[in-house]
């Protein structure tokens, strides 16, 4: 199963997708913010990332440039889970995905558990020798 | 125009010149803070449904919250439209503040803040009108709550409600070890409250709205917010006058 590094400032909604994903069989390290969650992912080396954009004193674009600075973290799937509408970030979505990495942007309130769960699965690399159709 | 759009452009016309906060930026920024609440309680009936047990204790404080924040919202709207309504009386800051910890207490367990009650000294009743008082001191502290464990910092999170003289009058505030409440960021905030979707930057990652709340309820009532210290800690609170009268009876 994958080590998720999970970016929420909230401390309710952050308990709430840690159970969802601890009950997948994931390992989950929850940072409430850009700076702790840069020195988390020097120690568990993350399988994938879970944010949210609006953080304390850093924001998630702030964090997005200094964790994709780093060779070893080039390739990790960035899974944006905001409070920020989606409409907000249609001018600057290329950048996200094509400079910053982010494979997926989910609408935080509109986002049920079930979607998240799936947008992990989708986001994470499938083990050797298994074919999805 | 008609009788009812007069009136309304009336009332209007008095909420934009009595207190700019309380204007359109202000219900967005309330509209945008209530996501979160209900955000929680989706996600956390959802969870329930996927794995047999739900929370109901932290729903029933989330959707409490909710509704607080929206009823300070309105009182706010209520007093800087009819201020005649809401009339001052003597008030004890120590009764407030207990009050106002009371409601605050469910939403603090959830957030893991330990609240603390700083009343000592005799500072005898203050000149206020109670219910805004106390709305607006529970509005700022749900808004501080729900911030200080994202502020990092302290091992143990701690909110302190406390009374102090100053050289002005009562203060009456929120305290936490933190250093991010400052007059600066505050006033940058009321500078960015029309421009941004997160404006306390520093110290909350919402839209801060019940901080907003706060400003406009205190502001209705002829009052400030700002920043203050107590002891070694920081945080905000208005200063309120004594009645020098009652204390002589």
């Amino acid at each position: 199963m994958a080590q998720i590094l999970l970016i929420e400032p909230d401390r309710v909604l952050a308990e709430t997708y840690y159970r969802l994903f601890v009950g997948d069989g994931h390992s989950v390290v929850v940072c409430a913010g850009a700076q702790a969650a840069i020195m988390a992912a020097d120690q568990i080396k993350p399988d994938v990332v879970v944010m949210e954009l609006q953080l304390i004193e850093h924001s998630g674009i702030e964090f997005l440039y200094e964790f994709r600075s780093y060779m070893d973290w080039r390739a990790v799937p960035i899974i944006l889970q905001t409070q920020v509408q989606p409409g907000e970030f249609s001018a600057n979505w290329e950048l996200l995905r094509s400079e910053l990495g982010v494979s997926q942007f989910l609408y935080k309130p509109h986002t049920t558990l079930h979607q998240l769960q799936r947008a992990v699965r989708e986001a994470l690399p499938q083990p050797a020798g298994l074919e999805t159709s | 125009m008609s009788y009812n759009e007069g009136t309304t452009f009336f009332y209007m016309a008095r909420l934009q010149s009595a207190s700019p906060m309380l204007s359109q930026h202000l219900l967005l920024t309330v509209a945008e803070e209530l996501k979160l609440p209900l955000s929680q309680i989706a996600r956390q009936a959802e969870l329930g449904q996927l794995n047999g047990g739900v929370d109901l204790l932290t729903i029933q404080s989330t959707a409490d919250t909710a509704l607080r924040l929206l009823d300070n919202y309105a009182l706010g709207v209520r007093l800087s439209l009819e201020p005649q309504q809401f009339d001052v009386e003597p008030v004890s800051v120590s009764s407030v503040l207990y009050d106002t910890g009371q409601q605050l207490q469910s939403l603090a367990k959830i957030y893991g803040v330990s609240l603390e009650l700083s009343i000592a000294g005799k500072y005898g009743p203050v000149m206020a009108h109670r219910q805004g008082l106390q709305a607006a001191l529970v509005s700022l502290g749900a808004a501080l709550i729900e911030a200080l464990p994202a502020l990092g910092g302290a091992p143990q999170l701690r909110l302190q409600l406390a009374t102090h003289r100053s050289r002005y009058g009562i203060v009456a505030g929120l305290y936490a070890e933190t250093d991010k409440l400052t007059n600066q960021a505050l006033q940058h905030g009321r500078k960015l409250q029309t421009h941004s979707r997160q404006p306390l930057m520093n110290f909350t990652h919402t839209s801060g709205a019940g901080i907003f709340v706060a400003d406009a309820i205190l502001r209705a009532m002829q009052l400030n917010l700002r920043a203050s210290r107590h002891h070694r800690l920081y945080g905000l609170g208005t200063v309120l006058q004594p009645t020098n009268q009652l204390q002589l009876v």
